[in-house]
């Protein structure tokens, strides 16, 4: 496993992806970049995304730090371990895999606009999620939780556990704020 | 004289065939037998800040034991990891195994998860070490 892993989603297609890592100099326009940390308390009792929340234009590169503890971001989506769909339909999902060492990080460019609902695999039953927005509210995580029962195709998908769902903040809290953290409670004890 | 000698032989013989003492096999890493290292099962560093190097029979999932090291490969503690939703279900675990270490003092903390046993649970950990060594495991 590789400390430091990248990612494009398509949307507007992967060479506007791949402008970001171009040269600044020859960019009239450049992509930015946002780093959201993935924590832990010593015990590892509390994890968390920090921030849980974010609200970027399209085309900005997403990256996750980790600080402490052993964690993943992965996107919902059935390829992902037949979670729910609460990405893009147009999206590619990710899954970084186990990031193990203090600095490990893993990008991701996203580009189609819409909600992005993400977890910590090892986590997600704790409540370790978060939530990007690019550019509008728009797709299958701007939408209930539960959105998807009945639907074809969609006897093997996952329910979001209840720790995620109290976890996540809502996508007015996030354009209204741009940048959510967790609440002090849970990181209580941060290192 | 000759059952004397036969009757020596077959002791030294039937030391020699005996399973090493469990605490003298286990106090140092790594324990042998079905124990493995953690971090060659599942993505997790080898040394763990807070508990140490770890070792467990891949059988005894999730609960273990699993065995601790220090820096040095002496033992520091067994851990036991019981999910949430056992302990919801009023699941027992019974017969689970031991170092044989006279323990020191015993800690019961709640873990949000890792690779291995990747759901909330309580780290039952066992030490044969004080405190203040413990806290050394930190880094």
């Amino acid at each position: 496993m590789g400390r430091s892993r990248r990612e494009f989603l398509r949307a507007g297609g992967l060479a506007l992806a791949g402008l970001a890592f171009a040269p600044s100099r020859t960019l009239r326009w450049a992509p930015t970049l946002e780093v959201i940390e993935m924590r832990s308390d010593a015990l590892g009792s509390r994890v968390w995304f920090d921030p849980l929340g974010l609200h970027v234009e399209p085309g900005t590169t997403i990256r996750w730090v980790v600080r402490e503890n052993v964690h993943t971001t992965t996107a919902y989506h059935p390829r992902n371990d037949h979670h729910s769909l609460r990405i893009p339909e147009r999206s590619t999902p990710w899954d970084s895999g186990y990031l193990v060492r203090p600095g490990a990080h893993f990008d991701v460019t996203l580009i189609e606009p819409g909600v992005y609902d993400y977890y910590c695999a090892p986590h997600e039953a704790a409540g370790m999620v978060g939530r990007i927005v690019v550019g509008k509210p728009l797709g299958p995580g701007s939408k209930p939780f539960d959105y998807w029962v009945g639907k074809p195709g969609t006897r093997d998908w996952r329910h979001v556990p209840d720790a995620a769902r109290a976890a996540f903040p809502t996508v007015q809290r996030i354009l209204a704020e741009r940048r959510v953290r967790p609440a002090p409670s849970r990181m209580q004890d941060e290192n | 004289m000759k059952r004397l000698t036969l009757t020596a032989m077959t002791i030294g013989l039937g030391l020699l065939f005996m399973p090493p003492d469990t605490a003298t096999a286990q106090s140092k890493a790594p324990p042998g037998g079905a124990y493995k290292e953690v971090s060659t099962l599942v993505p997790l560093p080898d040394f763990i800040p807070g508990l140490g190097t770890l070792y467990v029979d891949p059988t005894t999932l999730p609960a273990g034991p699993f065995l601790a090291y220090d820096h040095q490969g002496n033992l520091v503690s067994s851990i036991y990891m019981i999910p949430l939703k056992d302990m919801n279900a009023h699941k027992g675990f019974g017969a689970l195994k031991v170092a044989q270490e006279r323990a020191d003092h015993v800690d019961i903390i709640f873990n949000a998860g890792h690779p291995g046993v990747a759901e909330p649970h309580y780290h039952m950990i066992v030490w044969y070490i004080s405190p203040q060594r413990a806290s050394q495991l930190a880094k």
